[in-house]
């Protein structure tokens, strides 16, 4: 809105405050409802990563007093939560809704008014849980937040253990985020399959329209359990049901299952369009076309098939027959083959191409290397030997930790450096960029790779502090320190938008000469997306109208 | 710049698409199912597990008349809907009344008997686990006729003041989808609970 | 769909507050359920609002607002006009990387050259250190034993089950890293022999020297890591050369229908055909 001497596409004249509000509020446009979440999401990144500074304050010396334990349990409680739902989910989701459409050539998502209620569900869930901080304790006397870990294990959430709201208002806010994510995929899936422009057949979709396909798909399979598991929960805490209540014969067992059945394919909600930032920005940086994108599109499909048979490798200290383990121990592992197809690929792509390493192909780079890493770890992980010395360590933590800020976190900043102009018009500084880049590749390595350490050596996760003399203090305290990097990293990224979406230099339509149709309109694009619907003859659009002398359209 | 500089073409082809109603409600069905699915299993999982009675042996009795209604209120709903597309709204209205009318006598079959355990047989969700489950699982089930039995209605509304007409069909189309579900849903429960459980 | 000329108008859906309001509501109810049940009942009054608000939008016709179109030419042009072609014979328009690779064959033989070679040094160092040809296989095949106590004299000497499970294992291991060799050296930019002969047997005994104490205790206590060095890289740089050494073979340049000769169009460059 705000903006000063600049030549930027304007579609509509200024408005006052209240209309600029009743546009947002009451918006249905894919790309303001995208907005919003990404913005959502930054906000509760920062909430989040307040609390894992929190967190790691207390966890730099041994015998520290910073936090009391209570504290510490909501901290990591929520830490997690919000991580999962009030983050990952929304800024994929955001990033998802606005390129989408305009990748496939079309006006808006399938069901835009549902596209709006969607991002409010999530909104209103987010804020629902941390209402918890302010209400909690007015209702009840015990429990401000929640504090029973962000996978609530029963009997933990049992009443008698957990009295009072807190634990109430966990399983609230996510039944109603979770509602909101589950119609954000029928969305997705309705928007792809039946919104596509002339030409975009399934064989010619961007990866990232693919890859954003297969999460719709695992969304629908995975939420609705954890809406279903919840509603159990609600039905015990409320009506007095016994699903997980030992006493009147129920199962704690079958509350860590239904949780898991969510769970696991979840951080593959999480990873998939990562995947698909990847697979955009790695070939325009490489001048090549990606390498091998029917093995891309079946890896990422069975990715999420695959990714449906594996929850119970969380299991494997609980207590299972050797079938079970052996079934869980090999569908883990199958799950490195497409992965590792994907990583090859990515390779291949840059391999012989003219490599140009600005920003967004930095943080991509950093990503194969952190993922792969963290990948590897989660084959250690998915031994199940392995497993019964490590679960509920340190090394665990290290391992998702990994995967998720070396590989999620990066390719999301990948994709702001990537998108940013496209989404406001104006460049992110390329100089901020380099030094955010390689500060938070310092912070990264610091804090994750020694965390490996103390979980090695028998440092159990969720303990709010421990004894001198385990060989823990000094991986800890190099752990600590290297959150101050990523917090420095994370400030010059933030002082880069507000003063790119300032004073940056005007992106142009392509600023990256890349070839999906998001780049054949203007930047920001209008609130139509292209005056006309394109048509589209191959993967590349915009290669084939740039070099009409040798399209793509010849050859696939 | 250079003389290839050019614009983006416009569409041209006839162009078919999966119709984007059919889509999401079919991705909407996948998704219910899962929840079902969680259900079922918890349902299964527990047969036997009770640790005090009663057990479904002794208090349930098998609705017979409520599953024939709701089984066969498919193929109203699907006549209804052929009538439809030929344009014969009288037809339609008629086969669209008498869905709405199976369907409401199997809710109320399901009320009766819930009745008649809540107060003659003093079995509540808190009893054990067999209450907590079957309550949770038929209710779940009765949740989604009662959301089946509201859009039947609003529909059959907007039937009456005439404004429904044969390129409406899709839309009827899709919700009849919804209603299809429900009642294979049905024969899942009723498999689970009345035979497998019992 | 297609109107040749530039429209006017777009339609596009009208923003509307039933949505939120729906939103709003839902989660009304819940927060009831923390706090108090007039909140629920709130809550449940917005959501049906909201929900047939939200009916009236969409029904009988979807509410739609007409925005106009500002007419901006977009131009779609790259300042990268001359592309890069791979420059050989017998490779189409557009080649399909790497245009050459080495038979599985040039890995085998580049494995149990490179094995040889290993083995030569290896028992090099049997004669000269300990006098005996025996010791580094003995030292190998030890692998199957767990921590136990075995005489100089022992070790010397000559074991049948040693020599078998030792030659087992550097055959397989020699053909394994043949292979790989095979399949990496035409990938590696610059230096093959460098990075084939010299660095990766470097990284590879760092890589030992720290879990060798798990796997083969016996050979970890008696190890002497330059001779050790000096065989690995003298693997790397047979093998290496023998693999380069081998005729490179053409890779697949047109997808299997095309190769089985169905004709369709766009499988291949039309121009090429004529």
């Amino acid at each position: 809105m705000a903006a000063s001497t600049d030549s930027l596409p304007r579609f509509a004249a200024r408005k006052n405050a209240l209309a600029v509000i009743y546009e947002w509020l009451g918006t249905a446009d894919h790309k303001k409802i995208g907005l919003m979440y990404i913005v959502y999401a930054l906000v509760f990144l920062v909430v989040m990563g307040v609390e894992a500074v929190l967190m790691r304050i207390q966890l730099a010396h041994a015998n520290s007093s910073f936090l009391s334990p209570e504290v510490f349990n909501r901290l990591f409680t929520l830490h997690g939560t919000t991580g999962v739902f009030f983050v990952g989910m929304p800024i994929l989701f955001g990033f998802g809704n606005y390129l989408v459409p305009l990748m496939i050539g079309a006006r808006d998502m399938a069901y835009p008014r549902l596209n709006a209620f969607s991002f409010w569900m999530t909104a209103f869930g987010g804020l629902l849980l941390y209402a918890s901080f302010f209400a909690g304790n007015s209702v009840a006397q015990a429990g401000i937040a929640p504090d029973v870990g962000w996978f609530a294990y029963a009997p933990l959430t049992a009443t008698a253990f957990s009295p009072g709201h807190s634990t109430d208002y966990w399983n609230l806010a996510l039944l109603v985020a979770g509602v909101g994510s589950i119609s954000g995929g029928v969305n997705f899936i309705a928007t792809i399959l039946g919104l596509r422009c002339p030409g975009m057949t399934l064989s010619r979709m961007p990866l990232l329209v693919w890859m954003n396909l297969v999460m719709g798909g695992l969304v629908l399979v995975t939420i609705s359990p954890l809406t279903a598991a919840q509603l159990m929960l609600l039905a015990d805490r409320y009506l007095g049901a016994h699903f997980f209540d030992p006493q009147a014969g129920g199962s704690v067992v079958m509350w860590m299952h239904f949780f898991w059945i969510f769970g696991h394919p979840e951080v593959y909600v999480l990873i998939i369009p990562c995947f698909a930032f990847i697979s955009e920005i790695v070939p325009v940086f490489s001048r090549k076309a990606i390498f091998g994108y029917p093995a891309m599109v079946a890896a990422t499909t069975s990715i999420g098939f695959v990714s449906l048979g594996v929850w119970a490798h969380h299991l494997f200290t609980i207590g299972m027959p050797s079938y079970g383990n052996a079934f869980f121990v090999l569908t883990t592992m199958v799950v490195a083959v497409p992965t590792g197809i994907k990583i090859f690929n990515w390779l291949a792509t840059m391999w012989g191409g003219r490599i140009r390493f600005a920003t967004p192909m930095l943080f991509a780079v950093g990503f194969l290397f952190q993922f792969l890493i963290g990948g590897l770890t989660g084959i250690m992980l998915a031994t199940a030997p392995f497993d019964w010395q490590l679960a509920n360590s340190y090394f665990v933590v290290a391992h998702f930790h990994y995967v998720i800020v070396g590989g999620i976190l990066f390719s999301i900043f990948a994709a702001f450096y990537y998108w940013f102009p496209k989404m406001t018009g104006r460049l992110l500084n390329e100089t901020l960029g380099k030094w955010n880049f390689w500060i938070l590749l310092v912070g990264f390595h610091l804090t994750f790779d020694t965390m490996y350490v103390p979980g090695l050596l028998g440092m159990p996760r969720r303990i709010y502090t421990y004894e001198a003399g385990r060989g823990w203090e000094s991986w800890n305290l190099i752990t600590s320190i290297g959150v101050i990097f990523q917090g420095v990293a994370v400030l010059i990224f933030v002082y880069n938008m507000v003063w790119s979406y300032l004073r940056g230099p005007l992106a142009g339509n392509d600023p990256w000469d890349a070839w999906t149709l998001e780049w054949a309109t203007t930047s920001p694009p209008p609130e139509y997306n292209f005056a006309q619907t394109p048509a589209v003859r191959s993967r590349r659009p915009l290669w084939d109208i740039k070099h009409p002398e040798d399209p793509d359209s010849k050859y696939e | 710049m250079s003389a290839t500089e050019a614009n983006i073409p416009l569409g041209e082809a006839a162009w078919e698409l999966p119709s984007r109603g059919k889509v999401g409600m079919g991705s909407l069905i996948v998704a219910e199912s899962a929840i079902f699915t969680i259900f079922v299993v918890a349902y299964i999982f527990y047969i036997g597990k009770s640790l005090s009675g009663p057990t479904p042996r002794e208090v349930l009795r098998v609705p017979i008349v409520g599953t024939i209604c709701l089984l066969s209120s498919s193929f109203t709903m699907h006549w209804a809907i052929a009538a439809l597309r030929k344009g014969r709204s009288g037809a339609f209205r008629a086969f669209w009344f008498l869905t709405f009318l199976l369907g409401a006598i199997f809710i109320g079959g399901t009320a009766i008997e819930w009745h008649h355990l809540i107060y003659q047989e003093n079995f509540t969700i808190q009893t054990n686990l067999f209450g907590t489950t079957y309550y949770s699982l038929v209710g779940l089930h009765a949740s989604h006729v009662i959301v089946g039995l509201i859009g039947l209605a609003v529909i059959m509304i907007l039937a009456v003041l005439g404004k429904i007409r044969p390129e409406h069909t899709e839309r009827c189309e899709v919700f009849s989808l919804y209603w299809h579900f429900v009642d294979a849903v049905w024969v899942v429960v009723f498999t689970t609970v009345y035979i497998v459980g019992r | 769909m297609t109107a040749p000329e530039q429209k006017q108008h777009v339609s596009l859906p009208k923003p509307t507050l039933w949505p939120i309001a729906l939103a709003l509501g839902a989660t009304l109810i819940a927060v009831g359920l923390v706090t108090n049940a007039k909140v629920s009942w709130a809550g449940l009054i917005l959501a049906l609002a909201g929900s047939v608000g939200w009916f009236f939008q969409v029904l009988p016709h979807e509410n739609h607002e007409e925005v106009p179109v500002v007419p901006t030419p977009v131009p779609i042009a790259t300042t990268r006009r001359s592309v890069e072609r791979i420059a050989a014979a017998q490779v189409p328009h557009r080649a399909r990387l790497p245009l050459e690779i080495y038979p599985i064959s040039a890995g085998i033989k580049g494995g149990l050259a490179g094995g040889a070679a290993m083995a030569v040094l290896a028992m090099l160092y049997g004669v000269l250190s300990q006098r005996s040809i025996w010791y580094p296989i003995n030292l190998l095949g030890a692998v199957v034993y767990e921590h136990v106590q075995v005489s100089s004299a022992q070790m010397k000497a000559f074991h049948i089950e040693l020599l078998l499970v030792a030659t087992a294992l550097h055959l397989t291991t020699s053909i394994l890293v043949g292979l790989l060799y095979g399949a990496l050296l035409p990938m590696l930019p610059r230096r093959p022999i460098l990075l084939g002969g010299i660095l990766a047997p470097l990284v590879w005994t760092g890589l030992l020297y720290n879990v060798l104490d798990i796997i083969d205790p016996i050979l970890n206590q008696r190890i002497q890591w330059g001779w050790f060095l000096a065989s690995q890289v003298g693997f790397g740089v047979v093998a290496g050369i023998v693999v380069l050494r081998q005729v490179r073979i053409p890779t697949w340049q047109y997808p299997l229908a095309a190769r089985a000769g169905v004709e369709a169009p766009g499988m291949m460059d039309e121009e090429e055909k004529q």
